[in-house]
């Protein structure tokens, strides 16, 4: 049952964001992509981390995929700078890294893995405990970038004649 | 390690590590073809999004699979709070960009100053 759902899941999230790079319009981009981020969260649930999961959907399905929209809206684009996927040399460098990552993934991975998998289950309540004690460093500097990027916002969205 | 034995295999875990870190190359991929092939300045941000989204299902895979406690997961929250800002900070930028500009085309803004 939960293969089958990894396969469900993995699948749409590929086609999902397939459909997002090739889309184009940039608001059907946004749409899919929300699908995508959704499917993502349902991986993230089979692999037991509930609170990201919750996360995953809450901000980057959510609150990112507004503000993309938003910005959509506000610039409005003319049809004439609406292209599609352009294929160039580049498209190489792509491939050439997406085979030594596919290598990578399929091939050994040492002492990455060990025979026996954590069964810890990502719950709010263990993460929680965790980010407030182990790692309240790290949310600290977390909480003074996300103070940076709101000040950074308000500063670069102003108009000219304002500053 | 074979992507097909994920619905056969048994035990408390689902699927393998490598069934995750394949779907989550294949993600990476697609965001860096459109990150070096899209001129939208757009593109280029969901391009990145879409990174930083493959980077966290490796992070969260490795939890699961890795034994290494909830070390993983937190760094996906991290990851996940660190999209939003740059999201946030980026998508001002193209707004400047576009009114000062008139474009969002990114081979068209080849000047820092007026």
């Amino acid at each position: 049952m939960e293969g089958l759902l990894f396969y469900v899941f993995g699948g749409l999230a590929i086609l999902a964001t397939l459909l997002t790079i090739s889309a184009k319009n940039p608001v059907y981009s946004a749409i899919f992509m929300v699908i995508s981020f959704g499917a993502t969260a349902g991986i993230f649930v089979l692999l037991d981390a509930y609170l990201i999961a919750t996360v995953e959907v809450l901000v980057y399905a959510g609150a990112i995929m507004v503000l993309f929209l938003f910005v959509i809206m506000l610039i409005n684009l003319r049809s004439g700078e609406q292209e599609g996927l352009r294929w160039s040399p580049l498209v190489i460098v792509a491939a050439g890294t997406f085979l030594v990552l596919l290598g990578r993934a399929v091939g050994d991975l040492g002492g990455a893995v060990t025979s026996k998998p954590n069964d810890l289950v990502g719950s709010p309540g263990l993460l929680a405990e965790s980010l407030f004690t182990r790692y309240v460093v790290p949310f600290e500097a977390v909480s003074m970038l996300l103070l940076a990027a709101i000040l950074g916002t308000v500063v670069l969205s102003r108009r000219k004649e304002q500053a | 390690m074979n992507l097909l034995a994920v619905a056969a295999e048994p035990g408390a875990v689902s699927g393998s590590l490598s069934s995750y870190l394949i779907v989550s190359a294949i993600l990476f991929l697609l965001g860096l073809a459109t990150i070096l092939t899209r001129r939208n300045v757009l593109y280029v941000l969901m391009g990145t999004e879409l990174i930083l989204n493959a980077a966290n299902l490796n992070f969260v895979a490795f939890t699961r699979f890795g034994g290494y406690e909830l070390d993983g997961q937190m760094m996906a929250l991290v990851v996940v709070m660190l999209a939003a800002a740059e999201a946030a900070v980026a998508l001002a930028i193209v707004l400047r960009i576009f009114h000062d500009f008139g474009s969002i085309d990114m081979t068209r803004t080849d000047s820092l100053r007026d």
